[in-house]
């Protein structure tokens, strides 16, 4: 390498090293207000202490939160998985009219402003005369996350030779069968690693469950409220566990994905 | 392979249920909306253009439109400057470390939304991190108070929640590119600066685009940022349309805001696809 390029490298290091410590200062700062104490501002590096996360336990506004939170996103998960798969297969079947349309409509939420998905969505809801709840939420995280599961389950489909389930009909299975023993194995890491994106998105998910929330709050919309009018220490241990999760969950989402990209 | 006809239609109708009911039907539902009006707090079904012409006759609506026109464009200026060399960086590294690098510029996109802005807020007070390490370096005497609950506040928040959203899209761009290219373009006796000018920067395009309109759209309307770390002055499009549906309960205007943002944003993407679909050729 000449002079000129390994000073172009070094720089290109030095501005990545800076944008990541950019985009980990928020985590770090809350990871390390959980387990310190702050007087006047100060962080007090003698008083380590993990109290914040055992008062928690006892925090019922923040724990139910955290368990609508977890049924929404296992309800929108399974609905957007199966929604994705049933679109997959009408989408990549080329006899099918609509595809384009049907493939544009999914996409939509996905491109549009969230706030555009959302206040259509309240919109609708009110109508058609249904109430706010947590089934409004979960319909909104599932028009939300089905453009993703829809895109991954998709790029897998079209790498399966046709072939292979007309030979699967030739030799007697039925559909279901076919299903089962051909695309369904075929389709299983696409499906958990589209399953585990979705879920940490619908467990984040804050502008269009605003406008579909009443008052069963998912845990972003109840962080908010807090932060709103002030917050107590429980958050930032919270926070931290959900970092944590969330980093545990990308990290198996990406492994997945970079697994299938060495093969 | 022959498909009873009955099946079919059992399919079609599985696959278009949802995406009819609850993105076209709730969309057209909005767009009805924007000619409708209220009057003693009901809503009154319409046809009126009275929405859109609010927008035009109370100046604060255009003034605050290009105020997040502006905003959102220097987040995806931003978002591009500072996330190619990021995605260009971890292009060019082999092995082991594209994949950590990569993971680790990737994993901020999962990290909640609402606690990053809530730690944005704690950095960028007056007794916040940001200020420490001025104050620190030499580059301002005492804290100040110019980081927090202003513009300035909701561009930086917007920059760092934003940016991996760029880094991706790139990054997967410049993947595609083949080896073989570069080298040719090497063996045909280009410097470096003169392949990255003529081979990787046109090739790397359509994922620069992609993440720019990603990091612009998300910016353009985005309500809760502005409200965390804005305050009173940080003001924005998002943050009007919202309260329309909150406190203002005046759903058609807030709807007919929302038609407005939703036109330049198609506008936007489209121009995004002329400007990729021209670079290709």
């Amino acid at each position: 390498m000449s002079r000129p390029e390994r000073l172009t490298e070094w720089l290109l290091g030095g501005v990545t090293a800076l944008v990541l410590f950019a985009l980990y200062a928020p985590a770090l700062v809350v990871a390390l207000f959980s387990v310190f104490e702050v007087r006047q501002q100060k962080v007090d590096f003698s008083s380590f202490s993990l109290a914040w996360y055992g008062r928690l336990i006892h925090n019922a506004d923040i724990l139910a939160a955290l368990r609508n939170s977890l049924a929404v996103a296992a309800a929108a998960v399974a609905l957007s998985l199966v929604l994705g798969l049933v679109i997959a297969f009408y989408a990549n079947d080329p006899r099918n009219r609509g595809r384009r349309f049907l493939e544009l409509l999914v996409y939509l939420p996905f491109l549009l402003p969230p706030i555009i998905t959302g206040l259509s969505l309240v919109i609708f809801f009110r109508e058609v005369g249904v109430d706010r709840s947590l089934v409004t939420v979960t319909i909104g995280h599932v028009a939300f996350l089905l453009a993703l599961t829809y895109r991954l389950l998709m790029t897998r489909l079209r790498v399966l030779s046709p072939s292979m389930v007309e030979a699967s009909y030739d030799l007697g299975a039925n559909g279901w069968q076919t299903f089962r023993h051909v695309l369904f194995p075929h389709m299983r890491s696409a499906l958990v690693a589209a399953g585990l994106l979705a879920c940490t998105l619908s467990l984040d998910e804050t502008l269009i469950t605003f406008f579909l929330f009443s008052n069963d709050m998912t845990l972003p919309i109840r962080l908010w409220a807090m932060m709103r009018v002030g917050f107590t220490p429980e958050i930032n241990a919270l926070v931290t566990l959900i970092l944590g999760v969330t980093f545990f969950l990308a990290l198996l989402v990406s492994r997945r994905i970079a697994l299938r990209g060495g093969n | 392979m022959i498909r009873p006809r009955a099946h079919l239609l059992a399919h079609s109708a599985a696959a278009f249920a949802f995406p009819l009911l609850f993105v076209l039907a709730p969309l057209l539902a909005f767009l009805a909306y924007s000619f409708w009006r209220v009057e003693n707090n009901q809503l009154i079904p319409d046809f009126t253009l009275a929405n859109y012409l609010e927008f035009f006759r109370n100046d604060i609506y255009p003034r605050v439109f290009v105020g997040t026109l502006k905003l959102a464009t220097q987040v995806m200026a931003i978002g591009l400057l500072l996330g190619f060399p990021v995605a260009y960086f971890i292009w060019r590294r082999r092995g082991r470390w594209r994949y950590a690098l990569l993971l680790v510029s990737v994993v901020p996109l999962f990290m909640s939304y609402i606690i990053k802005l809530y730690a944005m807020r704690s950095i960028l007070g007056l007794n916040g991190f940001l200020n420490k390490a001025l104050v620190a370096l030499g580059l301002l005497d005492a804290p100040s108070l110019a980081f927090l609950y202003n513009q300035r506040a909701v561009l930086i928040t917007m920059a760092v929640v934003y940016l991996p959203f760029a880094i991706l899209p790139v990054f997967l761009s410049l993947e595609r590119i083949p080896l073989g290219l570069i080298q040719a373009s090497a063996d045909l006796g280009a410097r470096p600066g003169q392949s990255f000018r003529h081979v990787v920067l046109p090739l790397s395009l359509p994922g620069t685009i992609v993440g720019g309109l990603f990091v612009f759209i998300l910016a353009m309307g985005d309500f809760v940022t502005p409200q965390m770390v804005g305050g009173t002055v940080g003001f924005t499009y998002g943050r009007v349309i919202q309260s329309q549906f909150g406190m203002g309960f005046n759903w058609p205007l807030g709807s007919a805001l929302a038609v407005i943002l939703l036109i330049v944003v198609l506008a936007v993407i489209g121009l995004a696809a002329a400007i990729g679909r021209r670079s290709r050729v």
